[in-house]
Parts: structure tokens; sequence; C-alpha cells
């Protein structure tokens, strides 16, 4: 009796097993990765940050799901233009197949860009636009759409604050275009009854934590009654909102992107602050993916994905708790995003922690 | 002979008063503090309300203290742009080498103290000893600190510790810790620059190093040594950031350099060496911090606030930087000499 049982067990797993290998087997190949063997490249325009290294390690994550790729290389611009052009040249020159970009500088790269285009090489510039046409400059853009964030973030305010009231946007340098787009986003959804207290179109932060700390104190002691906080770099936050505690006043409503950092801070401050609810789109470290897979796609003779556009989901909602409840991991760093696909301890590998 | 008398009886009593005047960068600063704070008071309170002051005063005591630093330096005729990766890289111990642990904390300070005085050193060999320009030898600094930058953090944020924290962003009887910081380091170097013989050689080898060598003075150690005491104070201010802002990045001394050279011209200290003013450099930062939370509390569009805070540099140094009265001499003088020509 004793024994028949564990033959059965014994079965159960080796059918489980094989059902597993197979569909690990399945998840190996998938459709973008086509049967030509090709060389993929990375080029980051500035990879000094916790958010760059984890969609680096994303990236490499999502070349190595596909054998085809047998050359898998990396490089780093530095925050520096012209070392992002040559990067870019050199990659061309070396015979590069196919090559993902994140054109930090802009429109500044595309001729670098076209140069490898018209050489042959398979060119997808991400998330910042570099300007030029599809087909001409580079094979694909794959953008992210950041009105879609500022969409999501307007509905999440329309029902938290359905009677309207005061918002205050904050954003990175002066008028860069993610600013612009997120609030085109709102703007859409939200009506007269919201007012954006800011200056005209969003408090600049240049996305530095110091920077973003002066400039809330200075919003607070200038403003009353705020009822929400937009921004599109939550954990910069962390160091300025204990600004509110100055005045004696709840941290508001926050409407932002995602961070391990962020979330912690709600989960130690929610009970201290009665207004102080979380909401977070994800914060887009797997836009890389959709670029590598459009890449990969088209120098492998793969079938490319659907997508050519990365729409970051919603990810933590302190009131509803859908589609996740806001999500704090104290044992990891506080620099890692739970929103992305990479493994979270993965995540703290690729930020050195 | 009465006339002479009178002359020199005059000549005294300016010379009396003169000595009791505070220096005309003071004048200047205070002046232009007060009109702004006045200015705030009327368009925008906010700026001078007590909150408004609580968030924006511990950046100001940073700014103090950089500019503390770099005056030490200029004050030599030198110009240490090394302050942004010596910042940088106080930040980025503090926070990475602590790694979250008040147990490390100490250790971890301790070691960017030992950081900032090798880089002090080597500054100061490259300029004091080997005469190498300012300038080339700080940049060369710099661009070493922010490989060391690189090398501990990777370029990654991390959070600061609890300690810290509240060593750095607590206050004591309603006064930000690191206004008491700034103020009793301003005190510390006003005391020893105006008050200690060794304070007083390093002024007179500012003002002329010829003179002082000539006079057995030892130059060269003393410029070695205003390198030294600047990185001291950019390692304190680093620390104190990352106590500051809860998870400061690896870049954060990249915005204090360009302040920290204006709060030194603001307050009078002459960019080819000589007398320093700590006391109006420190008032001076409290200006460029009020100026801009006054930009931010009006809500002019951010390129207005640039233009606005650029605007009031120019106005700042040119009150004192143009020779006003000797200009004025000069030209009476001019006229004179016209006259007596025509006759």
């Amino acid at each position: 009796m004793f024994k028949a049982k564990t033959m059965t067990i014994a079965c159960a797993a080796a059918t489980l097993t094989m059902a597993l290998s197979a569909s690990t087997v399945l998840a190996e190949t998938p459709s973008w990765c086509g049967p030509n063997q090709a060389s993929l490249a990375l080029l980051d325009g500035f990879g000094g940050n916790s958010w760059r290294l984890v969609t680096t390690a994303s990236g490499a994550e999502e070349a190595a799901k596909c054998p085809s790729i047998t050359q898998y290389e990396y490089a780093d611009g530095q925050g520096d233009t012209q070392k992002a052009i040559s990067d870019i040249n050199s990659m061309a020159a070396r015979g590069i197949n196919a090559m993902v970009v994140f054109g930090d500088a802009g429109p500044a790269v595309l001729p670098a860009l076209t140069n490898a285009h018209r050489a042959g090489t398979i060119v997808v510039p991400y998330r910042v636009n570099v300007g030029g046409t599809e087909g001409e400059n580079y094979a694909k853009f794959i953008g992210s759409s950041f009105v879609e964030d500022g969409v999501s973030w307007g509905n999440w305010i329309k029902e938290v604050l359905p009677e309207g009231g005061n918002v205050l946007f904050l954003s990175g340098p002066a008028g860069n275009s993610q600013g612009i787009d997120e609030l085109a986003g709102m703007k859409q959804v939200l009506d007269d009854k919201y007012v954006f207290i800011n200056p005209e179109p969003f408090a600049v932060t240049n996305w530095d934590p110091s920077l973003t700390q002066q400039v809330l104190s200075a919003e607070i002691a200038k403003n009353d009654k705020i009822d929400v906080i937009v921004s599109d770099f939550g954990p910069s936050l962390v160091g300025a909102l204990p600004v509110f505690a100055e005045f004696k006043r709840s941290i508001p409503a926050l409407a932002t992107s995602d961070g391990n950092s962020l979330s912690c801070f709600w989960e130690q401050n929610k009970d201290a602050n009665p207004d102080f609810k979380l909401f977070t789109v994800a914060t887009g470290n797997d836009n890389v993916r959709l670029a590598v897979q459009w890449a990969v796609a088209l120098a492998t003779g793969g079938t490319p994905p659907a997508d050519n556009i990365f729409k970051a989901p919603v990810y933590e909602n302190s009131v509803s708790g859908t589609p996740n409840p806001v999500t704090c991991r104290p044992d990891l760093p506080g620099s890692i995003y739970l929103s992305a696909e990479m493994a979270d301890d993965a995540q703290a590998k690729a930020v050195g922690q | 002979m009465a006339q002479y008398q009178q002359t020199a009886v005059q000549d005294g009593l300016a010379f009396y008063v003169r000595s009791l005047k505070p220096s005309r960068g003071f004048v200047t600063v205070v002046i232009s503090t007060l009109a702004l704070i006045m200015v705030c008071a009327v368009f925008a309170p906010s700026a001078i309300s007590a909150g408004g002051l609580a968030g924006s005063l511990p950046f100001a005591a940073i700014i103090a203290i950089v500019g503390l630093g770099q005056m030490l330096v200029v004050q030599q005729g030198g110009f240490d742009l090394s302050l942004a990766g010596g910042v940088s890289l106080a930040v980025v111990i503090t926070t990475h080498m602590a790694g979250g642990s008040d147990a490390q904390l100490f250790s971890a300070i301790a070691f960017a103290f030992g950081c900032a005085v090798v880089a002090g050193v080597i500054n100061g060999i490259l300029v004091g000893f080997l005469r190498l320009n300012a300038i080339v030898a700080t940049i060369g600094m710099n661009a070493l600190l922010y490989g060391a930058v690189f090398a501990v953090s990777g370029g990654v944020p991390r959070i600061t510790t609890p300690l810290m924290a509240q060593i750095a962003g607590g206050k004591t009887l309603g006064i930000p810790h690191s206004v008491l910081f700034a103020v009793a380091i301003m005190l510390l170097v006003s005391f020893l620059l105006k008050k200690t013989i060794i304070g007083r050689r390093f002024e007179a080898i500012g003002a002329n190093p010829a003179a002082a060598h000539a006079a057995g003075l030892r130059v060269q150690l003393y410029q070695t040594m205003a390198y030294v005491l600047a990185q001291l104070h950019y390692c304190i201010a680093g620390i104190l950031i990352s106590g500051i802002t809860r998870e400061p990045t690896a870049f954060q001394g990249d915005s204090l350099l360009l302040p920290s050279v204006a709060v030194v011209v603001l307050a009078g200290t002459s960019l080819l060496g000589g007398r320093g003013f700590p006391i109006s450099t420190v008032i001076a930062a409290l200006f460029l911090n009020l100026l801009s939370q006054f930009a931010l509390a009006v809500g002019v569009p951010f390129s207005a606030q640039t233009i606005i805070q650029a605007l009031a540099l120019v106005f700042g140094i040119g009150v004192y930087s143009l020779q006003w009265k000797q200009a004025a001499t000069k030209r009476a003088l001019k006229s004179k000499t016209e006259e007596t020509d025509n006759v």
C-alpha cells in the first residue's frame, strides 16, 4: 500500500517535471526569436543610476531568452553625447547586427543612428524620441506612452477626489517631453474642478532629490491646501515628503511611479498621515524588453511583437488594492523597482547590493 | 599750522572709524539680505514663514559650509573645482559604506574624512609645491574623485541611516542641526582666521605671497593647508547632505560648485586672494537660498527663476567689485587736470 502510494507520487512528480521542462523549452524560444544567428548591442546614453542598472540587466535577461543571439554587448555613454555617438559608430563598425539604443541626447545621436542604419544594422531606439522616421533613419522606434500614465493618474485622482481639488505636479528638467505628455494625459480626464497649483506646465525638479525637497517645501509653504501630488519619479519624493510634518499637515494623496523605497515610506507613514493615499504606475524598466524583442525579431527573422509602444501598467493602489496593494520589501534595497518583470533578488544584484 | 593739526586729527579719526567700520562686503550682503527679506514679506510671505524656512535653511547651511571651504582656497588666490567630487564622495561613502546600519556610520564618516584629507593634500601639493594652475589641478582631482564615487556606489543612490538622518536632519529648539553645524564652523573659521597667529599668517600670505615669503613665512605649506581645509569642509557638507536628503544621488555635489563661488564673491573676498569674510559668506549663502525660495514662492516660470538669480548675482558683484569711489576720484582728478591744462 505504502509502496503503491510512493509510486503514484513518483509518477506524478515525473509528469510534473516533464510538463515543466516542456514549458521551459517553449519559453526559451519565444516567437520573436527567429532562426538566424545575430549579435545584439544595448547602448545606454547614461547608465549611472539604479533605474538604468535594472533596465540594463532586464535588457540582457530578455536577450538571453533567444538562443539565436550569439553575442551581446553593452556600452554606457556616461551622460556624454560625444561618447554615446562614438559608441554607436564603433558598434556599427564592429559589425553588430542589431542595436537597441537609449538615446538620452535625443536628436543629437540621430546622424550616428542613421549611418548605422544605412550600413545595414538593425537600429531600434527606445523611450527617448530621437526624431527622424522609421525605415529611413532607423528600423523601429519603441516609445513609451507617458500620456497613458497621465490618464491613469487622472482617473485615480477623480476617484479619490470626486469633488475636485488642488493638484501639484512635479516633473524633471524644464521642458522635458515626458512631463508635458503626462500633463496632456491628465488634462484629458481632469476638468476645471481640478486646479494645477504649480507653475505651468510643471514644477521643475530635475529629478534631483535635494532640489525636489526645496521645491516641495516652497510649494507647501505657499499653498495651504494641496490635495494630491503627482510626480513622475516617486522615489525622489521620499526625502521631501517629511516636510509636511514641519507644517503639521498630513501628507496628501500621491500619484506617481513605483519604487521600493517609496512603498516602504508609505508603510511607515500611512498611520500618522490619514490623507496619504498612494497610487503608482510601473516605472517602465520593461520598456527595454519590448525594444529588445523588436530588435531581435528583425535581426533573426522572428515574428515582431504586436505592440510598438510600451504602456506602463498601473502597479499599486493603496485605496482599492488592485492590481496590487502597496508592496514594501524592507529586506531588499530601496533602489529597486518591484514592478519590473525582473526577479527582485536579481535586481538587488544588478544594483550591486 | 593749525590747518595741518586739524588734518592730522581728521586722519587719525578717519583711521579709528575705518578700523571699526565693517567691510564693504558685509554691509552689501547684509543690506541685500534685509532688502530681500522685506521684498519676500510683501510679495512672497510663504518664503520666510517658519515652515518655509525650516525646509530651506538646511540647504542654505550646506551652501554656507562649502562656501567657507571655497573661501579659504580663494583667499590663497586659487579655485577649487574638486568641490563637486569631494561632496559627492562624502555622500556616497556615508550612505554606501554604512549601508543603512547605524553601527557602521562612524567608521564610514572617519573614512570619508580620510579621503578628504588625501584629496586635499594632493591638491595642495600640486598647486602649492608643484605650482600647477589651481583650476587645472582641481579639475583633474575632481575627475579622480568622481572615479572614486563610481567605485564606491556604481552611481546608485542609497538610503541614509536613521542615525545620520537624526544628526543632520533633526532639530534642537526648533533650529535644524545643519544650521547649527554651519554656525559652529563659521565661528571656528572666523576665530582661526582673525584671532590666531596661523590665521593672520594665512591671510597675509593670501594678500601677498611674495612679501610673505620674504618675511620668512612658509607660503607653500599654508597654500597646501587651504586645500586640505577646503576638502574637510566639503566632506562635512557631503555628510550632512546624506542625512538631510533621505536618498541622495551620487552626484549631489554638482549643483553646489557655482553657488560656492558665488557666495565667496558676494561676501567680498577678492578672487586675487587676501582677506576672507566668513560671516559675510554665510549671510551670502542665506541670501542666495532665500532668493531661490523667493522665486519659487512667487511661482514664476523656471526660466525666470534662473534669470532672477543671475541678475541678483550681477547686481551683488557689481555693487562692490567696481571701484565706484576710485572711479569717481579718477573722474574728479581728470576734470581737475583738464581745468589746469586749460589754464
